[in-house]
């Protein structure tokens, strides 16, 4: 039970992060809003549980694949169930304490800007909006499906369906959770424990995994050269702007290879797909008895997995505009003088 | 001892009392080795003759009085009073439609059971000497713990997944198809196999092991569905069991 809840809140998240995150590339100035939602209160609360939710899924995870793997070990079902709970909370003690740091030194800096929470929460309305207009979209669909075709309803003997689809899904899910542990740890510990937050737009601040060249630069520096891209990839974040710090990360060559975007691709793919098609499971096993919602929950799952694989393979592909971060630097300015903020 | 009995009931033919409800038992003189369903007998017999369940042998064999028992399905007739406590909620099983009180309408549990093909199918001639086809001491092992299950329907009945569609053709099923799956003399495997990976098959348990504690035989119920989703994954039963056995013997030296 715990697994699904967890599971379900991890997917939400996932939606709004890389629909966000895509903006760095199509809407840098959009971005910045996004992140300054991420470092308000709420999202603050959010992180923290966001974080929970993934260690105590990932570990749990383990023990599934584990026992479903190794039959002989049920006798240590009971301890194992015990023992991911009890590591969950070990684990979650010292990144809870490093997170709790960044925040703690965040607001001890004198002066610090909070998006207002009304803000914050005008900024969720689309996504509400859009998650929405997908669920009834599903609906509708497969109401009119049922409708049309008007499909036999199975009962009783699954003989006839011959189906070798979901032995391939289970397979996948232990097979992907495996690979998207250590993936998405590492991801974590880059950007929400070494980096955090709230430094992600700190002015003249390290970018987690890209080396540093030189100094940062100056106001008079960056005058000079103008906000333009790749004038200013130094493994700083000059200006202090979200799409800057994504997009010294993302054009980061190593040997040749945009290593992190390579990583963040294969991120994407995995969890997408492992995270839908465990929705479809959990919303599966509960609309049985509908056939409209049961084909519904299908048609959502595949939709929400496409709509992210293009939203958030397209960002990662795309060349990031020389002009973003002027964009996104003036935006930012913006965002700060509307609400009388002066940094 | 004295102890207090909440039972949920349910009568649809009486006005009142055609929506499940809860009545209170108690009583007096009950010893800690005296079992559950001669308490049940005692209510029915000297307190309410109206409660109605389930029950045949009294002895844990032919598996009919299973109920849910203080939140975990058991026997009433291998439950002993020392381990309840003084007070003791008993609910029919969970995930089938009740007909009255403790009974259950079983006829969805034993379409399942009969979904898997229950039965031993080989249509090779007998060996020449006309007896019997015969087996390994190891061969046995392999199916030895799914030849005890009574069908009783405590591990379906416990099980969350079957619990939210009752479509899922559940633990018990799949224990008997366990029981000819793996027995070597058997031919059907294969279609066995093919059945479980549908849809409702197999891949609808999540491995969430409510149904290994709830059998009343101890069968290993969720070790015996992973032996079956390997087999499934592998295509065949073969060596599923002896790469396991192999393992536990290395565990165990």
């Amino acid at each position: 039970m715990l697994h699904r809840v967890s599971g379900i809140g991890v997917v939400l998240f996932l939606v709004i992060h890389v629909i966000d995150t895509s903006w760095a590339v199509f809407y840098p100035e959009l971005y910045e809003k996004a992140v300054a939602s991420y470092q308000s209160p709420l999202f603050t609360v959010g992180e923290f549980a966001l974080v929970a939710l993934v260690v105590y899924h990932a570990l749990n995870g383990l023990r599934i694949s584990i026992m479903d793997n190794k039959p002989e070990l049920w006798k240590y079902q009971e301890k194992a169930a015990w023992g991911v709970l009890g590591g969950t909370v070990l684990l979650l003690v010292p990144v809870f304490i490093w997170m709790g740091m960044h925040v703690v030194d965040h607001y001890a800096k004198p002066n610090v800007f909070v998006l207002p929470l009304a803000e914050v929460l005008r900024e969720q309305i689309p996504f509400a909006a859009g998650m929405g207009v997908a669920v009834i979209a599903a609906v509708l669909a497969a109401g009119a499906y049922q409708m049309i075709a008007k499909p036999a309803e199975i009962q009783g003997s699954a003989k006839a369906q011959g189906s070798k689809l979901e032995t391939f899904w289970w397979s996948f899910m232990r097979v992907s959770g495996l690979i998207i542990v250590p993936l998405v740890f590492g991801h974590l510990a880059m950007l929400h424990l070494l980096q955090g937050v709230f430094d992600l737009t700190l002015a003249g601040g390290r970018v987690v995994g890209v080396p540093t060249v030189g100094s940062p630069l100056s106001q008079a520096e960056l005058d000079a050269v103008g906000l333009v891209w790749p004038a200013i990839q130094n493994g700083i974040n000059d200006t202090g702007t979200a799409t800057e710090f994504v997009a010294e990360r993302w054009n980061f060559m190593l040997g040749g290879v945009a290593v992190w975007r390579l990583y963040d691709l294969a991120l994407l793919a995995l969890v997408t797909i492992h995270g839908f098609n465990g929705l479809r499971y959990v919303l599966t096993d509960y609309t049985q008895q509908y056939p409209v919602l049961r084909r519904a929950s299908g048609y959502l799952c595949v939709m929400g997995a496409v709509v992210l694989l293009i939203v958030g393979g397209a960002a990662l592909v795309a060349t990031i505009e020389p002009t973003a971060i002027a964009m996104a630097d003036e935006a930012l300015r913006a965002l700060h003088a509307a609400h009388g903020f002066a940094g | 001892m004295k102890v207090t009995f909440k039972i949920k009931r349910y009568n649809p033919e009486i006005p009142g009392k055609d929506k499940p409800y809860w009545e209170e038992f108690t009583l007096d003189n009950v010893e800690p080795t005296d079992r559950l369903l001669e308490m049940l007998h005692r209510i029915k017999w000297e307190q309410d003759g109206t409660l109605t369940l389930r029950r045949s042998c009294a002895h844990g064999v032919c598996g009919s009085d299973a109920m849910r028992i203080n939140g975990v399905n058991h026997l009433a007739c291998k439950v002993l009073m020392q381990d309840l406590g003084s007070k003791v909620t008993i609910e029919p099983i969970l995930g089938l439609p009740v007909l009255k009180d403790l009974v259950v309408d079983m006829e969805p549990f034993f379409d399942h059971y009969k979904h898997v093909m229950p039965f031993f199918v080989n249509d090779t001639p007998l060996p020449a000497d006309g007896r019997e086809r015969r087996q390994s001491q190891f061969d046995r092992e392999a199916f030895d713990d799914t030849t005890k299950c009574i069908l009783c329907a405590c591990c379906t009945t416990s099980c969350p997944s079957y619990w939210a569609n009752g479509k899922y053709v559940g633990p018990a099923a799949i224990v008997n198809a366990h029981r000819f799956i793996f027995d070597t003399r058997d031919q059907a495997a294969k279609e066995r196999l093919e059945i479980l990976s549908e849809p409702q098959g197999v891949w609808r348990c999540r491995t969430i092991y409510n149904c290994t504690p709830a059998c009343p035989r101890d069968i290993q119920v969720t070790k015996a569905i992973s032996e079956v989703k390997l087999a499934i994954r592998k295509g065949s039963p073969e060596g599923i069991i002896k790469v396991t056995e192999i393992v536990e013997r290395v565990v165990n030296a």
